[in-house]
């Protein structure tokens, strides 16, 4: 299952829809996340909000293959899709393992294929080389085999990626 | 001396770990100082507003997914924008904390502090990063009940004539095992606070819960499985592989 989330706009979504079997458009109309783990301690993979995030964690854990699109927000996701990415810890589970030497939790959809970012908008060096640093980061917390990063320079160009 | 606003960004309403840590570096900051709360979008305003007349920042923020959490991100671009019209030289101290016991996977979201310093055009001087956090509230939690124990005790040992020394003594004890184990982090605090006071660069610093890995791991898991049987999570299919119900109204297909 491949699943492109982006923060284009919901108008984008049919045209990305042609290369994914999933699209999830961050428009930033939700909650932040609260911290709170219920996703994790009460009703696993389902958080306490019963917005349309609820069940964010279980799109994206049972995404084989997994596109962002996000406009560059100082070397990081722009607002929305981290606010997306951060109401999606379900798809972990509470217990801890090792990898790649560090403490992360455990996968409670397993590993997965591909993590692959597609970043837009105006960015210096030191921005690349963060967005980089956090997408090797992610790929490891979310355990991905595979990560890809690709810098674009507007959003029109960052949707014709995909 | 100029005064300093201290924000505590974690989402979190009670008992957040970066709110403690904000208060104990306030606590050893001179001159004036202003304590924020960033959770939601009203809270944003007074803080630009705070910081019109502050000559440092301190954020003190939770790491949540490899950087900071989504809701600090619209407050940074309106500080960006608030600190370029407003003509604002801050220097920004950082203290990043995350519930992984490595300190070093701070070092995102302290790139991402940094980058936006840069483009806000403040003077961005480092900070430190914290693994294993959430054991301060523990920690915090514990001396509490420890102290309590140890009053009450030398109550009942004063009404009962008894030594009343054995109780402090063991809550003397107790309490130095569990500021050995945040050591290092009173010691970075402090360092840090020196270079806050002083104005100066103190460079980007990574400390930790002093336990193993492995011990710290089974603490956690053996927290988590407490408060999954009390919440009740751990009947629900806690490791299950659910699947997004039908009409999970933010996914768009071909169908």
């Amino acid at each position: 299952m491949k699943t492109i989330i982006h923060d284009l706009g919901k108008e984008q979504n049919g045209r990305l829809l042609a290369s994914a079997d999933r699209v999830v458009c961050a428009d930033g109309r939700y909650a932040p996340c609260q911290g709170c783990f219920k996703c994790w301690t009460k009703h696993p993979a389902a958080c306490e909000m019963k917005d349309a995030l609820h069940q964010a964690c279980r799109v994206l854990g049972t995404s084989d293959d997994l596109v962002i699109i996000t406009e560059n927000t100082y070397g990081g996701y722009s607002a929305p899709v981290k606010n997306l990415l951060d109401r999606s810890i379900g798809s972990s589970t509470p217990f801890s393992t090792y990898r790649k030497g560090q403490m992360h939790h455990t996968l409670r959809y397993g590993k997965r294929n591909c993590l692959r970012v597609i970043a837009y908008g105006e960015i210096s060096e030191a921005e690349r080389k963060t967005m980089e640093l956090m997408v090797e980061r992610n790929a490891v917390n979310m355990g991905f085999r595979e990560h890809s990063i690709t810098f674009c320079a507007n959003a029109e160009e960052a949707g014709g990626m995909a | 001396m100029e005064k300093t606003v201290l924000i505590n960004c974690s989402p979190k309403k009670r008992l957040s770990v970066s709110g403690f840590l904000m208060r104990c570096a306030g606590l050893m900051l001179r001159g004036e100082k202003e304590y924020f709360h960033l959770r939601t979008p009203a809270d944003r305003k007074p803080i630009l507003q705070g910081l019109k007349n502050a000559g440092k920042v301190v954020f003190v923020v939770p790491l949540y997914v490899d950087s900071v959490p989504s809701h600090v991100l619209p407050f940074l671009r309106e500080m960006e924008t608030f600190c370029r019209e407003n003509g604002l030289r801050l220097k920004v101290y950082v203290i990043a904390n995350n519930g992984f016991i490595e300190g070093r996977q701070n070092e995102p979201l302290m790139q991402v502090m940094e980058n936006f310093c840069s483009r806000s055009r403040l003077e961005w001087r480092g900070g430190i990063g914290i693994g294993g956090g959430v054991m301060l509230n523990v920690e915090r939690i514990m001396i509490s009940v420890f102290f309590g124990l140890m009053v009450l005790n030398v109550f009942l040992r004063g009404i009962q004539g008894e030594n009343i020394l054995e109780p402090v003594r063991s809550f003397g004890i107790s309490l130095l095992e569990l500021l050995l184990l945040a050591c290092g982090i009173i010691a970075y605090m402090i360092r840090l606070a020196v270079h806050m006071n002083k104005g100066t660069d103190a460079g980007k610093r990574y400390t930790r819960i002093m336990l193993p890995s492995f011990i710290f791991i089974l603490f956690a898991d053996a927290f988590f499985i407490i408060i999954s049987v009390l919440q009740g999570g751990i009947f629900r299919g806690w490791f299950s592989r659910f699947k997004p119900d039908a009409g999970c109204s933010i996914i768009a297909t071909k169908d």
